[in-house]
């Protein structure tokens, strides 16, 4: 019985941080455009752009690296269009990101119908998945195994990522410029920084990650496309961006608490709950903790006007 | 001591010309600056002073004309290309970015980077050697966000320094400094040039021009009225050279006496955006037909005093009382149904919708009152007739009720907020700011326009960051430090450094200390 | 650069011509890009647009087709346009169009009314679930500026799953497929026309265009609304209680995407169907951005797009390519419309709209 609850929570962990990597992934990507000052609603459809050239890449070209190549490059011209419009032709850039999103919702399942003539899925043998790696020694130490060991490289990847993207966002001038980019574009354009250049470079990165983590849906541990198989993952990390500021720890804080609303939420469904409400829990929890935090950072004057009105103490009454 | 070396220059502008559409912002100017010394820009709003400079900082390109740098002809494309010449401008709005520290603001843009990443240790030295050099004094490791305003400009100056400038340009650098402050700033200045580097100063704040300068050039309407010495000018003289005629700077005259209490706040408090304490324990009364100025460096609760009366931002403690009536956290419409008519600091943001129509501006506060709707619909006809009017009446420039507010000038965007709030017949007059970026010429339109609402009887509460306007117009001045009203003050009677020292919290540091 | 005045030389177009002009414009770079893209997956574009045109309005009942498909993106567009005038996004019409479609059924197939009574119960069932399914992101929005964009969008989502459970686990018609039990004959939203499934919905969302027109031209409450998503400051400043009107917006905002469910509901599949009305909400947030807030507009817009869904039917039938060929086309259209609109604008000063392109 104990070591029945041992591995469950140990093999939650596991579930915890593999289905933590994609929104991670592509959170990190945006926290480059939200740094820079651009608020990137439009990472869903790059997401789901990165997911379906994955999986035709992968075809096309027999290896799982194949599709990584094709369903960065498919996202990263997503980004291109999307900075093209906010930035170079200052178009609203949630206008744009909407509109974006929903071309790659039809675009996908256009293009599968095109290809495979078929609607809704792909499934076919000739899709390589990403291979799974096993850490050398940790892999056969029995707990630290099971959790360290075995993912696909884009795991490693994406926690790596969180280390590297702080490094660059405070460390370098690349990230000093993005983030001054965003915070005062004045400022910044005075010293002869480019602002636009840091938004279409912020731009570009985001599209890397947010492609890749649209192959890791597609190539990762499920090895096929569906239509909008990215369910809304990158408007969940949208959220994230929002109230972490786009800083890569709260990044990393806030997608492990879908990656765990997630994980749960399957082993719920392995319980016999509907999976109609299994599926609503990441977003009930992304919204609820968009709302919290923003009811947490709101300005202290109203949290004092809220005691003043419980407080006895009033003002009033007090001559002059 | 820059006399023997007269030929040598530092800057010559020659012919400039630069237009933008049908305006003719610069006209043939030419304008030059000997080596090591500071040379004073006068001129009113939308003389061409800021475009002059911005030509020579490479902001904007001549349409003719020639500029050289100590003796050569040179070609400035781009504000890099200035910097490269040795020129630094000191901006009148700093360009600091509040999240970095003093040091990475300084060597943002020239960092000093090793192995790929910034090398912020060396940074900060550099930094602190620069300053011990230039006697402006920083910590380099404090963050932007938490500095008062001087220390702010001495990082500015300290920018234009790290990219070896020998030649600085300072837009408007005392606006947001006290008397003190200013005086502090101008030793610094003289100290540069007795190293031998040049420094130009645009300003329109002629006293401290005669102090501080050695040579003056006064700009009218894009072209220069002449180079002078500053040693033999006058203020008056200047002031004519300005605007072409002769200027009154005395105290407006005034009759009557004050009425009866119309706002009354007491013991306010109130925090900013950022939760921070922002008004404490503010008292003040302003009766009808009276004038009551708050005079202070910005930034020291003056937003958030005109918030609070304007019913835009709630106290936090405190009681406050219009016509009789208890205003403390009222919204806006209760505190103007009360009786305030308020003229907003930032007409842009505040004052008025710039996308919007002249009619469609006018209308704002009164599109629910009986003059102008009827069972909630808005009689369009009546606000064009009013709008119509008021355009007369006060002077506004455009093409008429229909027009969009984005087509105006400036100065007649301001005269929509007066023509507004003044037309209304309210006795309580809220004015924050009301000559900012406005012209001479207007601002004593619009002087006078205040006035004439005193002598009409309606209670004035006027904000304003010029010292010279407050003691023009008040019956009463207040001055405000940190969020505290410091000082009571007659403007008959008191002097400009005795204001000035209240500015900077003499008196109450004095007080807290006691 | 406060030296210089603002004023540019007038062209001698008028705006509104201007903004026609351009939205033409935008229009036919558009659908020569889907062309490009109909070309990619390999079928003749003049082909395809050919087809489309003819299922749109080839015959009198492709015609009521098409304005069936409009109904509901007409009374969406409006809801979203209310929102858009206030200077917020609703992005959560497609929720609001679930929730209140699937309220509006549960009240035709559980209550038993009179005929005319039980319709108006019903479709004040779908306004009021969609009036309470944006609630929380309006008072969230209005009292601590939690950003609506994605709150909505993501309430999306929980609308959708949470219908589609409420349809199969609890109400499931028996024996049916993912669907609820049909509605009472009472509930039935009368129709137009005999032929065709164009009902009352049509006139309801066309009289809330011109309605919502009217109020913000004409009426105080109209401009203090219009004023605040200008510029929510200056409305403020000139007594607009913004908080709560933002509230108030983005309530109308969904009840009117509710009711556009309970229409459709109602008024055509007479029962709830798991993904009955797919993209309805998205397609009325993009004819009101394509009509640039404009309510009379919106209409234009929404009879465009429901012609193009109507005609895609016949494309799928009569050439490869999938319908969903003309989402990637409205795509397209909207990054036109708000590249021209910048384009037109550039070098304007602050203050812009933050719902304008």
């Amino acid at each position: 019985m104990e070591i029945l609850t041992q591995v469950f929570t140990i093999s939650l962990i596991a579930a915890i941080l593999r289905t933590t990597a994609p929104i991670l992934l592509v959170a990190l990507g945006g926290a480059f455009t939200t740094k820079a000052g651009i608020f990137n609603i439009g990472l869903e459809g790059q997401m789901l752009m990165g997911a379906f050239f994955g999986v035709l890449g992968s075809m096309w070209t027999g290896s799982a690296l194949g599709g990584l190549v094709f369903g960065v490059t498919a996202s990263v011209l997503m980004a291109v269009i999307f900075s093209v419009f906010v930035v170079t032709l200052r178009a609203n850039e949630v206008v744009v990101g909407l509109a974006l999103n929903i071309m790659a919702g039809g675009l996908t399942i256009s293009l599968t119908k095109a290809i495979f003539g078929v609607r809704g899925s792909i499934v076919n043998p000739a899709i390589v998945g990403m291979p799974r790696i096993h850490v050398p020694l940790i892999h056969d130490i029995r707990p630290l195994g099971q959790i360290l060991s075995g993912y696909t490289p884009l795991v490693y990847t994406a926690f790596a990522l969180v280390f590297l993207v702080w490094v660059i966002l405070f460390r370098t001038r690349l990230g000093l410029y993005i983030r001054v980019t965003g915070e005062k574009p004045e400022a910044a354009q005075s010293l002869g920084i480019r602002t636009a250049r840091m938004q279409h470079i912020a731009s570009l990165i985001c599209g890397v990650l947010a492609g890749a983590a649209g192959v890791h849906l597609s190539l990762g541990y499920i090895v096929m496309f569906a239509e909008n198989m990215s369910s809304g993952r990158g408007f969940m990390a949208v959220a994230v961006l929002i109230f972490s500021g786009g800083d890569p720890v709260k990044v990393l804080l806030g997608c492990l608490l879908f990656g765990f609303a997630d994980a749960a939420s399957l082993r719920l469904q392995t319980m016999g709950v509907s999976s109609y409400l299994v599926l609503m829990v990441p977003f009930v929890v992304s919204v609820s903790a968009l709302f919290l935090l923003s009811w947490r950072q709101r300005p202290k004057i109203i949290r004092e006007t809220l005691q003043h009105l419980t407080a006895p103490v009033v003002a009033k009454g007090q001559g002059s | 001591m820059a006399a023997d070396i007269a030929a040598d220059f530092a800057i010559e502008m020659i012919g400039i010309t630069k237009r933008f559409g049908p305006l003719t912002a610069n006209r043939d100017v030419s304008f030059a600056v000997r080596k090591g010394e500071i040379h004073a820009l006068v001129g009113e709003n939308g003389a061409g002073k800021t475009t002059l400079m911005n030509v020579l900082f490479g902001m904007h390109l001549p349409d003719s004309g020639q500029i050289k740098v100590n003796g050569a002809q040179v070609e400035i494309t781009s504000p890099q290309v200035a910097i490269g010449l040795g020129l630094g401008m000191v901006h009148q709005h700093f360009k600091l970015v509040p999240s970095l520290t003093v040091a990475e603001n300084i060597f943002l843009g020239m960092e000093i980077v090793r192995g790929g990443l910034i090398d912020s240790a060396s940074q900060v030295a550099a930094v602190r050697a620069l300053s011990a050099s230039s006697g402006l004094a920083v910590d380099p490791t404090r963050v932007v966000r938490d500095l008062s305003v001087g220390s702010e400009q001495r990082v500015e100056i300290l920018k234009v320094l790290a990219r070896g400038a020998r030649i600085v340009i300072l837009d408007e650098p005392t606006a947001v400094l006290t008397p003190q402050e200013g005086r502090d700033l101008f030793r610094t200045l003289r100290g540069f040039t007795d190293q031998g580097m040049t420094v130009i100063l645009i300003s329109h704040h002629l006293d401290e021009v005669l102090e501080v300068s050695d040579t003056v050039t006064v700009l009218r309407d894009g072209a220069v009225i002449g180079t002078e010495p500053a040693k033999g000018l006058t203020e008056a003289r200047l002031a004519q050279m300005m605007v072409g005629r002769p200027v009154d700077f005395g105290r407006k005259r005034r009759d009557g006496t004050a009425g009866a209490p119309v706002l009354t706040l007491t013991r306010i408090h109130a925090r900013d955006d950022r939760g921070l304490p922002a008004l404490m324990d503010v008292s003040l009364t302003v009766h009808a037909g009276e004038i009551v100025a708050i005079a202070g460096v910005d930034g020291n609760g003056q937003t958030e005093l005109a918030e609070v009366v304007a019913g835009l931002r709630g106290p936090s403690y405190g009681r406050m009382n219009l016509n009789g009536r208890d205003i403390a956290g009222a919204p806006a419409d209760i505190v103007r149904g009360a009786g305030l008519a308020h003229v907003p600091a930032d007409r842009l943001v505040r004052g008025v919708d710039v996308q919007a129509s002249i009619m469609s501006n006018i209308l704002m506060g009164r599109q629910d009152s009986s003059a102008f709707s009827k069972g909630g619909m808005i009689r369009w006809g009546r606000v064009r007739a009013e709008a119509a009017a008021l355009i007369k009446r006060f002077d506004i420039r455009t093409q008429g009720p229909d027009a969009s507010v984005k087509s105006l000038s400036g100065g007649n965007m301001q005269k929509v907020v007066l023509a507004r709030e003044f037309s209304q017949g309210k006795q309580f007059l809220l004015i924050d700011q009301p000559t900012r970026g406005v012209d001479i010429g207007a601002t004593e339109g619009i002087h006078d326009e205040i006035m004439r609402r005193r002598a009409e009887g309606v209670a004035i509460l006027l904000i304003s960051v010029q010292l010279d306007e407050c003691m023009k117009l008040a019956d009463r001045l207040l001055v405000m430090f940190q969020g505290c009203l410091v000082a009571e003050l007659d403007p008959k009677t008191v002097t400009v450094n005795e204001i000035g020292l209240h500015m900077m919290g003499a008196s109450h540091n004095r007080k807290a200390s006691a | 650069m406060t030296d210089i005045p603002l004023a540019r030389p007038e062209r001698h177009v008028p705006v509104w011509a201007q903004g026609l002009i351009g939205q033409m414009l935008a229009l036919l770079i558009a659908l020569a890009g889907g062309a490009v893209i109909i070309w990619l997956v390999g079928e003749s574009p003049l082909h395809v647009y050919e087809v489309l045109l003819r299922g749109a309005l080839g015959s009198a009942e492709n015609v009521a087709g098409s304005l069936l498909q409009a109904t509901p993106i007409i009374v969406c567009g409006v809801a979203a346009c209310v929102a858009l005038r206030g200077g917020l996004f609703n992005i959560g019409v497609e929720g609001q169009l679930y929730v209140g479609g699937f309220a509006a059924a549960w009240v035709g197939f559980t209550l038993n009314l009179p005929a005319g009574l039980h319709v108006v119960v019903g479709l004040g069932a779908g306004m009021l679930a969609g009036a309470l399914w944006i609630i929380l992101p309006a008072i969230m929005r209005a009292r601590f500026n939690a950003n609506e964009v994605v709150s909505t969008i993501l309430m999306n989502y929980v609308a959708v799953l949470l219908t589609s459970y409420l349809t199969i686990a609890v109400f499931k018609r028996p024996g049916g497929w993912s669907e609820t039990a049909p509605i009472a004959q009472t509930a039935y939203l009368p129709q137009l026309m005999d032929g065709s499934r164009v009902n009352l919905g049509l006139i309801i969302g066309l009289a809330l265009a011109l309605g919502l027109y009217l109020f913000l031209r004409y009426t105080g409450a109209g401009y203090a609304v219009s004023t605040m998503g200008s510029n929510p400051k200056f409305a403020a400043y000139g007594g607009v209680r913004v908080k709560r009107n933002i509230v108030a917006v983005l309530l109308t905002s969904g009840a009117i995407g509710g009711l556009a469910g309970g229409i459709e509901t109602l008024g055509v599949h007479r029962r709830f169907m798991e993904g009955f009305a797919p993209g309805f909400g998205f397609d009325g947030v993009i004819a009101a951005l394509l009509a640039n807030g404009n309510p009379l507009g919106v209409v234009v817009a929404a009879l465009f797009f429901g012609a193009l869904r109507k005609g895609s039917l016949l494309m799928e039938v009569e050439t490869g390519a999938s319908r969903e060929i003309i989402t990637v086309i409205q795509a397209l259209i909207i990054l036109c419309v708000s590249a021209q609109i910048l384009i037109r604008r550039r070098g304007g000063i602050s203050g812009e709209k933050r719902w304008k392109f």
